[in-house]
C-alpha cells in the first residue's frame, strides 16, 4: 500500500460525455486532481509531463487501443511503473483476467457508477504493493 | 461385406460332418437290427423253400410210384403238407406280426424249427424209401436228397444254423440208413456224408458272413443317407437364412449409400497411404472435382492446403499407426478451383479383427460460411456490447450526478424524473446485459472459471448489496439461524449473479412491508439455498415456462415490475453448468419458495 493518497490521475478517453462525467466524478465528490487525454497517440507524452499517481485507460479508442497504448507505456521507462486501470464495455470475465494477466492494476466496467468510482480507484490505489 | 455374424453361423454346418462316421459305428454295434435283416431274408425264402419242396416231392413220387410203398407215400405227402402248412402259417404270423424288427431272436428259433421240420420230411423220405427201392432208385433218392442238401445253402443261407438245422434233419437219418443197410460201399458213404455236411454248413456259414457284412453295409449306408437328407434340410435352412441376412445386408447396404450420398457430408475410401478409393458426390461437389479425377490421387497432397500443417503426411503416419478414430479436425482446404475452404474432418479406420487396416473412411464437411457466420455474430455481439454500453455510461452516469446532489440539489419535480430516467436506463443496461449472457450460454461461448470459496460468504454478501434494491419495495431480507458453512467449487461471480437475481425477484415481488428469507443446509453432499418470500404465488398456467426466456407472468400486476424475463432463465442455465439444480416449490403458509442446490467441493 502506497504511503500517500491517491491525488492525480491520468485518464485515456475518447468519448467527450463520458469526459466530462469522470471529472465531476473524481474532482467534485473525489477531490482528484485529473488530466484527460483525447487522443491516445499523445497519451504517452501528458503522462510523462503531468506525472500521475495512477492511470486510467479506455479499452476501445480509434487510432490506439488501450491495450496496445499499455504495452507502449510499458516499453517507456517513464511509464513502465505506472498503476494501470482499464475501463472497458467489454464485460466478459474472461477479458477482465485478460486484462490483469497484461499487468493491470484493476479493471473497471462501463458503465459505472460516478458515485462509487472514487472509491473503487482508491479501493485499488491501496491494494497496490 | 458380410458382418462377421453371418459368417460364424456358417461354420455351425461342419460338425455335422462326422455324423456319418457316428452312424456306422452305432449300425457295427446293433446286432439286433442286422438279425432283423437277417430274418427277414429268411422269412421271404419261405415260399421257395415251400414250392421247391413240392415240385421236389412230385418228382420223386413220379420216380418212386410204381413201388408197392403207396400208403406210405401218401402218409408222406400228408407229413410234408402239414409241415409247409405249418411253414406258410409261420411265414403269414411273422408278415403279421409287430415284433420281427423288435425281437428277431424269436422269430430266427421258430424260422429254425420250420427248416429243421422240413428237412426232416426229406430225412424221413430218405429214411423211408432208400432201402425199399431199387439200386438206381436209389441212385437217384441220393443224388437227390444231395441236391436238396446243397440246394437249401442259398436259401437258408442268411443263417448258417437254421440251414445247419436243416441239414442235419435230412442228413442224420439218411446217414443212419446207409450206415445199417448192410453194403459196405454204403458204409463208406455214410462215413463221407458228415463231411458233405460239415462242407455245406461251411459254405452256409461263408454265405451267412457274406450276408452279415452286406446287411451291415446296407445300415450303415441306410443311416448316412439318412445323415445326409438332415445335413442337406439344414443346409438348406442356413443358406435360407443367410440369404435372409444377406437380403438385410443388402438393404442396409443400400440405406447407407443412400444416406453418405444425400447427406451434406464429404465421404471418402482411401487406403492406409491417404490414396483415394472411392467417393460420394458430396465430395465432387464440395472440392470441385470429379470422382474419376479424385480416385487413386493421394487425398492429403489433393485437397489440403500446402500450407496446412494440421493434416500432415506425418501426422497421417502416426494416425494410421494408431489406428483410432479422429473426429472434427479442422483442416484448410483447397478446392478444384483455388478457392480455399475449411473442413472439419472425421477420420475413420477400418481395422478387421486381426487388427489389419482395410480402409480409412474420412468425412468432411465444409464449415467455412458456418465460421464466417460465427465471426459475424461474435463481431456483432461485441460491438452492440460497446456501442450500447458506452451512450448508457454517459447517460447513467450523468443521471447518477444529478441525483446524488454534488452539482446542487435538483427540485423536487426534476429528482423526480431523473430518478425514473436513472431507473429506466439501468433497466436497459440490465437487459443488454442478460441478452449478452443468454447469447453466451446458447452459444456455449459462456466460460465458467469455478473457484473455491464459502457459500455462505457470497450468499451474505449478495444480501448486502441488494439490500437496498429491497429497500426500494419496503422489502427486508433476513437469514433463517445462523448459515451453515459450506464451500463450493464454482464460478464465484456468475453464482453471485444467480443469488442476486433470485432475491431481487423475491424482493420485487414481496408485499410492501414483507420479509425475504434466505436459508441454507447441506442435503447429501450438496449445497442448498432457499429464498422463501410472500408474493402472490406462481399462476398456474405459468409455472411450466417460468425458466423460459422472456418469461413473466402475463397479469396487470406483474407487468407492473419491472424485468426482463431472462433472469431466470440465465439462472437456470448457469446453475446446470455447475452440475447443480434450480427449481421453486410453493410455501406454506402463502408464497414461493426458489432454490437452488450445487455439488460442494469434494476434498
Amino acid at each position: 500500500m502506497p504511503d500517500r493518497p491517491l491525488v492525480r490521475v491520468c485518464y485515456v478517453e475518447d468519448d467527450e460525455d463520458i469526459q466530462r462525467i469522470v471529472r465531476m466524478s473524481l474532482e467534485r465528490l473525489g477531490k482528484m486532481t485529473l488530466e484527460i487525454v483525447t487522443d491516445p497517440l499523445k497519451a504517452i507524452d501528458a503522462m510523462v509531463a503531468f506525472k500521475p499517481d495512477l492511470v486510467m485507460l479506455d479499452w476501445m479508442m480509434p487510432g490506439m487501443d488501450g491495450p496496445t497504448l499499455f504495452r507502449k507505456m510499458k516499453e517507456n521507462p517513464a511509464t513502465s511503473n505506472l498503476p494501470v486501470v482499464f475501463i472497458t464495455a467489454k464485460a466478459s470475465s474472461v477479458e477482465m483476467n485478460e486484462l490483469r494477466a497484461l499487468g493491470a492494476a484493476g479493471a473497471i466496467s462501463k458503465p459505472f457508477s460516478p458515485k462509487d468510482l472514487p472509491d473503487q480507484l482508491r479501493s485499488v490505489w491501496s491494494a497496490l504493493p | 461385406m458380410i458382418p462377421s455374424s453371418v459368417l460364424s453361423e456358417t461354420s455351425s454346418i461342419a460338425p455335422t460332418a462326422d455324423a456319418g462316421v457316428s452312424s456306422l459305428d452305432s449300425a457295427k454295434t446293433d446286432p439286433t437290427l442286422i438279425l432283423a435283416d437277417r430274418v427277414q431274408q429268411l422269412y421271404n425264402q419261405v415260399p421257395v423253400a415251400v414250392g421247391a419242396t413240392l415240385v421236389l416231392g412230385a418228382i420223386a413220387t413220379f420216380e418212386l410210384y410204381e413201388s408197392r410203398l403207396h400208403e406210405l407215400i401218401v402218409f408222406w405227402w400228408v407229413v410234408v403238407a402239414v409241415i409247409l402248412l405249418a411253414q406258410l402259417g409261420l411265414l403269414l404270423a411273422f408278415r403279421r406280426s409287430e415284433t420281427r424288427n423288435s425281437e428277431p431272436q424269436q422269430w430266427h428259433r421258430w424260422l429254425g424249427l420250420a427248416a429243421f421240420a422240413g428237412g426232416s420230411a426229406w430225412g424221413f423220405a430218405a429214411a423211408v424209401f432208400f432201402p425199399a427201392h431199387t439200386d438206381e432208385q436209389q441212385v437217384f433218392l441220393a443224388f437227390m436228397l444231395a441236391g436238396i442238401v446243397s440246394g437249401g445253402v442259398p436259401i437258408y443261407a442268411a443263417s448258417w444254423p437254421v440251414y445247419a438245422a436243416y441239414a442235419a434233419g435230412i442228413i442224420v437219418p439218411f446217414t443212419y440208413v446207409l450206415g445199417t443197410f448192410g453194403k459196405v460201399l454204403f458204409e463208406v458213404l455214410a462215413l463221407l456224408v458228415p463231411f458233405f455236411y460239415a462242407a455245406n454248413v461251411l459254405v452256409a456259414y461263408r454265405i451267412n458272413r457274406v450276408f452279415n457284412d452286406g446287411y451291415r453295409l446296407r445300415h450303415a449306408y441306410g443311416h448316412l443317407t439318412g445323415d445326409y437328407t438332415d445335413l442337406n434340410q439344414r443346409l438348406e435352412g442356413q443358406i435360407a437364412e443367410l440369404m435372409e441376412a444377406h437380403r438385410e445386408v443388402d438393404a442396409s447396404g443400400r440405406k447407407l449409400a443412400l444416406f453418405a450420398e444425400r447427406a451434406p457430408i464429404a465421404v471418402f475410401e482411401t487406403d492406409g497411404n491417404a490414396t483415394v478409393l472411392d467417393v460420394n458426390p458430396v465430395a465432387e461437389n464440395i472440392f470441385g472435382y470429379p470422382a474419376i479425377e479424385l480416385t487413386g490421387r493421394n487425398l492429403l497432397r489433393t485437397l489440403i492446403s500446402a500450407g496446412d500443417p494440421t493434416l500432415s503426411n506425418d501426422w497421417w503416419t502416426t494416425f494410421i499407426r494408431k489406428g483410432e478414430p479422429v473426429t472434427n479436425m479442422r483442416v484448410q482446404c483447397q478446392r478444384r478451383d483455388g478457392l480455399e475452404i475449411t473442413c472439419e474432418f472425421s477420420l475413420t479406420p477400418l481395422v478387421n479383427d486381426e487388427g489389419d487396416l482395410l480402409s480409412v473412411i474420412a468425412q468432411g464437411r465444409d464449415v467455412t460460411q458456418q465460421l464466417a457466420a460465427e465471426r459475424l455474430k461474435k463481431e456483432f455481439t461485441s460491438t452492440l456490447s460497446h456501442e450500447l454500453r458506452t451512450p448508457l455510461t454517459s447517460i447513467i452516469g450523468s443521471l447518477q450526478l444529478v441525483n446524488s446532489g454534488v452539482i446542487g440539489e435538483p427540485g423536487k419535480d426534476i429528482a423526480e424524473l431523473t430518478a425514473i430516467a436513472e431507473r429506466n436506463a439501468q433497466r436497459l443496461l440490465d437487459l443488454i446485459n442478460d441478452l449478452l449472457d443468454i447469447e453466451k450460454i446458447e452459444s456455449g461461448k459462456i466460460e465458467l472459471h469455478p473457484e473455491v470459496f464459502a457459500l455462505d460468504d457470497l450468499v451474505r454478501e449478495a444480501i448486502t448489496l441488494n439490500r437496498a434494491y429491497a429497500e426500494r419495495f419496503k422489502v427486508r431480507y433476513a437469514t433463517t439461524g445462523e448459515l451453515p458453512a459450506a464451500q463450493v467449487n464454482v464460478d464465484r461471480k456468475r453464482l453471485f449473479q444467480v443469488v442476486t437475481n433470485l432475491l431481487s425477484n423475491a424482493a420485487k415481488f414481496s408485499p410492501e412491508g414483507g420479509e425475504v428469507e434466505i436459508s441454507m443446509e447441506d442435503r447429501d453432499g450438496r449445497a442448498y439455498v432457499g429464498i422463501h418470500d410472500r408474493g402472490p404465488g406462481i399462476p398456474e398456467d405459468f409455472r411450466p415456462r417460468i425458466f423460459s426466456r422472456f418469461a413473466q407472468a402475463d397479469s396487470a400486476t406483474t407487468r407492473q415490475k419491472s424485468g426482463t424475463g431472462l433472469g431466470l432463465s440465465i439462472s437456470r442455465r448457469l446453475v446446470e453448468l455447475m452440475r447443480g439444480q434450480i427449481g421453486f416449490t410453493d410455501r406454506a403458509g402463502g408464497g414461493t419458495t426458489f432454490w437452488f442446490e450445487i455439488p460442494k467441493r469434494s476434498d
